[in-house]
């Protein structure tokens, strides 16, 4: 059902959109970033600054823009996608050749009163314009091949260009949150199919050719997939970021050292210890309990975001919250993977706690997006 | 799919009779297929909810059990610093015949940089250079905050400059484990031992691999892990191998010589006590080999091993010993030494004068080139070489040091008469010297092969015979008149019976052919004590000129001699030789009785 279909007299108006928020997921929201607000706390010796103080201005605006977003009707929204997805990507080029340095990578745009990250947005504006294009779709053409190639074509091009600056997260991420779009709109399973089986072939492939007369790639090019696969081999160069993660979640124990105790983060031993790896401190000061807390938190958000695209019977509403939870859902499960040694180390913050201001008002916008879906659902009578 | 039709002709027929607008079935119809579809579509959005949530629920478990492990698991401190404490002593010590070190391992650090995570790239440039005054402080800032994120900054640092660095405080200088190899006696033995370098470089160790010498020879033996506490015990003796290079050391300016070699090797198991070769080096910090000149000037050259040179002399017992044997001659024979030796047209002259005449015993003590030629010619040319290849002086020696292998003696590849008659007192002919001093050991320990050996052994090495011990005693005897009466009358060590020859070999012009008449390697071969031979000593010195008297003097018995005599002298005692000095004449003994 097109909101064009339902009777908007039925949708809350005015004022009283505050009302139908959904206020569990507001709650979940700030009790997430106050774990983030304690580690950086603890992060910085027990000071407000340099981190707590900005992330929690941060944080406040993020609140108020959600609010905004959450009130202009999701229909707005809708018909912004394409608009928004241009403009993120004209940033992203953008970045290309007037971006900043940081970090060896070319990530910025200093706004000047904040420094932009485009690729984040784009993780937004992707997952919008890809909502809108299934709901402008007509249900029984999402297979056919020219169908499915018009999205192929919109991840691809911000994923070519977050590649390039070199940001190998953030572009995966792009490639797996439109991937779930796609998933959910129903395009037949056959091209995931095909689109694994090939990835499966080529890996295997690069790896069976090792040591052959026809080696894919150069030795050095291996060398650094096994460090990447198996960083315990290279432990003070590019394992050395896991090493000391998997330390300190080691001497977390159950319970934790306790609130500003942990010594592993706080030592300098971890590079990026406030931002990628902030999810160390939490587990080496409140131990499985509190990383595992923060993981159902997390699922909780997940879960919230399902069950209200579930009820809602508009295609881009559900498409699109289900998409900004499964981005969402990457976020943390890809930081958390990584910090555990599960993945390879990839520059992927944990959403709503590591320091960084894009992210967090990205997000931010992105739940106000999900609060305007669940406002403005379609209801019966 | 079957659909229906939006617009059936019965109904719409039927509408018709009734009156009604056949329209209004159509909007229904669209209505409901619209209802149908997106029921679907919804039925497919929700199987694939449920995939997706799967999914989710996995990466859930996933991740909460690593969680779980991980906070089991006992907090593991870095291992780097244990895996860095296991390659301490990973390769084997070298140890002497008494197990007294000559290589060890010495833990050391690395120092590099990551510039990522530095914090005060000018202040830690600024602190560094105060550290190492050779770096450059603005070649440091600018690599600091170049692209690089890692970069060596030195190799080997010791731990005062290690902890001088540390107090720099910037978590982006940081330290790798280095083990190096240490050889705590410097410039002893450097020949034998070589050296050692590093081979494959990374962050937390260094591959250390042996480029010279024994280093290089048991290579595969010392960096095996197993051997790591089996140390490689060679047959050289410390003490006697410093005492020897420094004697030698003393002789080689005395004589104003530009080189020098020693060996000092067990007559019977061929064992090698001391090897010395001048110039030399120190293995700790050695030096690159020299990129243009003649590679025999380096300190790296082992003048015992590797110089090949015309040994003179020293040849004539060979030819002696062999006509012995084959019963040509006696002792006692009288040879024709009349001079000059005229053969085609080639002469052959005695240094000095020693008259027409001479028994074989004197044309050794008193080498004469003639007298020794005149046998060779009886011995003839097959015979000639079958013996010095027994005797092992015409093949690449197998000794243990990887440069031993590529020594090739030279001879004439045509063995012609005249070939014969020079090669028998040891012109035409170049050897190592301790090829001589290998085949000094078969011929006068009773007459067994032996090989020399840098690794201890456990007995004698029971070679096949290459003359009789009768043939074997006699040639000890000619040697020992060559002391008491001949040419090395300096090598007389009262109570140590030295018995040995002389040899001074004028050196081959580098360019062209011919030879200098003012430079010469005098050489001397001798074994100790004469009567009951127990060691080989071989000194052989490059360019000695000894000028305490009128003329120059540059034969090996003004030269060579004296200083094998020495160093035999400062021996001796160390190696356990008791002096026998025989008792002279009683005389102006008092009897007393009280």
């Amino acid at each position: 059902m097109s909101y064009l279909e339902y009777n908007v007299k039925t949708v809350p108006t005015g004022i009283r959109k505050v009302l139908y928020l959904n206020w569990p997921l507001v709650l979940l929201l700030i009790t997430v970033a106050s774990f983030g607000f304690l580690m950086l706390y603890s992060v910085a010796g027990g000071s407000v600054s340099p981190w707590v103080e900005p992330q929690m201005k941060r944080f406040g605006m993020g609140l108020a823009l959600m609010f905004i977003v959450a009130m202009v009707p999701i229909w707005f929204w809708r018909n912004m996608a394409g608009l928004a997805y241009a403009v993120s990507l004209v940033l992203l080029i953008m970045v290309e050749f007037f971006g900043d340095v940081g970090m060896g990578a070319q990530r910025w745009i200093d706004l000047g009163f904040m420094r932009l990250q485009p690729s984040e947005l784009m993780k937004i504006t992707l997952v919008m314009l890809l909502a809108a294009y299934y709901d402008w779709l007509p249900v029984n053409r999402v297979s056919s091949p020219l169908a499915v190639l018009i999205p192929v074509l919109l991840i691809l091009l911000p994923v070519f260009l977050v590649l390039r600056q070199p940001d190998l997260g953030t572009s995966l991420l792009l490639l797996m949150g439109g991937g779930i779009v796609i998933w959910l709109a129903g395009v037949h399973w056959g091209y995931f199919a095909a689109i694994f089986a090939s990835g499966v072939g080529l890996v295997t492939a690069v790896f069976a050719s090792r040591g052959t007369a026809w080696q894919l790639l150069e030795d050095y090019q291996y060398r650094r997939i096994d460090t990447f696969l198996n960083p315990g081999t290279d432990p003070l160069g590019t394992g050395y970021h896991i090493t000391q993660s998997k330390i300190a979640l080691g001497s977390g124990g159950f319970s934790g050292r306790g609130f500003m105790e942990g010594t592993q983060s706080r030592l300098n031993f971890l590079p990026e210890k406030h931002t990628d790896f902030i999810f160390t401190t939490l587990a080496e000061e409140f131990g499985f309990v509190g990383a595992f807390s923060l993981l159902v938190l997390y699922s909780l958000i997940l879960i919230f975001c399902c069950v209200s695209a579930f009820n809602n019977k508009d295609r881009f509403a559900s498409l699109l919250t289900l998409g900004i939870g499964g981005t969402f859902f990457l976020f943390f499960a890809v930081n958390m993977a990584m910090v555990m040694g599960l993945a390879p180390v990839v520059g992927v913050p944990l959403p709503l706690v590591s320091y960084g201001g894009s992210a967090m008002l990205v997000l931010m916008v992105a739940f106000g997006l999900v609060q305007s879906a669940h406002v403005h659902r379609p209801r019966q009578g | 799919m079957t659909r229906t039709p939006l617009r059936p002709l019965p109904r719409i027929l039927s509408a018709r009779e009734h009156g009604e607008n056949p329209d209004a079935i159509e909007r229904e119809n669209l209505r409901l297929r619209h209802e149908e579809m997106r029921d679907k579509s919804r039925d497919r959005a929700e199987g694939r909810l449920l995939v997706l949530g799967i999914f989710f629920l996995c990466a859930f478990l996933a991740v909460g059990m690593r969680m779980a492990v991980l906070a089991a698991s006992e907090p593991s401190e870095p291992r780097m610093a244990a895996a860095g404490a296991a390659i301490v002593n990973q390769r084997a010590d070298i140890v002497d015949r008494n197990g007294r070190i000559l290589a060890t391992n010495l833990q050391t650090f690395s120092l590099y940089a990551q510039p990522p995570v530095m914090i005060d790239k000018e202040h830690a440039a600024r602190e560094l250079v105060k550290i190492f005054p050779d770096l450059q402080q603005d070649q440091l800032i600018k690599q600091f905050t170049g692209n690089r994120k890692f970069i060596w900054i030195k190799r080997r640092i010791s731990p005062e400059q290690k902890q001088a660095v540390h107090d720099i405080g910037d978590p982006g200088l940081q330290f790798g484990p280095r083990e190096m190899r240490l050889y705590p006696n410097g410039p002893v033995a450097s020949h034998v031992l070589g050296g050692a370098g590093f081979g494959r470089e990374g962050v937390s160790s260094a591959e250390v691999i042996g480029i010279a010498g024994v280093e290089k020879q048991f290579d595969r033996y010392l960096r095996d892990p197993a051997n790591s506490t089996a140390p490689l015990q060679l047959s050289l003796d410390l003490t006697l191998q410093a005492a020897t290079e420094e004697v030698l050391a003393g002789g080689m300016r005395l004589m104003n010589a530009k080189g020098a070699a020693a060996i000092m090797m067990d007559i019977h198991t061929g064992e090698v006590l001391a090897i010395a070769s001048l110039p030399d080096f120190d293995p700790n910090n050695r030096p690159r080999p020299l990129t243009q000149g003649d590679q025999s000037d380096s300190p790296l050259f082992n003048r015992a091993v590797q110089g090949v040179y015309e040994l003179g002399s020293t040849f004539k017992i060979f030819t002696a010993a062999q006509a012995l044997e084959l019963g040509l001659v006696q002792p006692e024979t009288i040879i024709d030494i009349k001079g000059p030796l005229q053969w085609g047209r080639f002469t052959i002259r005695d240094f000095r004068d020693h008259g027409t005449q001479l028994s074989v015993t004197d044309v050794i003590a008193k080498s004469s080139n003639i007298g020794t030629a005149r046998i060779a010619l009886d011995i003839g040319s097959d015979r000639q070489k079958s013996f010095l290849q027994t005797l092992g002086v015409t093949e690449p020696l197998p000794f243990e040091m990887i440069e031993a292998h590529t020594v090739n003696p030279l001879y004439p590849r045509n063995w012609s008469e005249i070939s014969v008659m020079t090669i028998s007192y040891g012109h035409g002919v170049s050897t190592s010297p301790l090829h001589l001093a290998g085949a000094y050991a078969s011929l006068l320990n009773g007459g067994t092969k032996v090989t020399p050996t840098l690794l201890k052994q456990d007995g004698p090495q029971n070679g096949p015979r290459v003359i009789s011990e009768r043939t074997s005693a006699q040639a000890r005897t000619m040697l020992r008149k060559v002391v008491t009466d001949g040419s090395a009358t300096f090598g007389e060590v009262p109570g140590y019976h030295v018995a040995g020859k002389t040899g001074t070999a004028d050196k081959p012009r580098t360019n062209g052919g011919g030879y200098y008449d003012d430079r010469v390697i005098a050489t001397f071969a001798s074994i100790f004590p004469a009567h009951d031979p127990k060691y080989v000593l071989v000194v052989s010195l490059d360019e000695p000129v000894e000028t305490s008297g009128e003329e120059p003097r540059r034969t090996a018995g003004w030269t060579a001699v004296p200083v094998a005599a020495e160093i035999i002298r400062r021996t001796a005692p160390l190696l356990g030789l008791r002096p026998q000095v025989e008792p002279g004449p009683i005389t102006g003994v008092t009897l007393t009785a009280n």
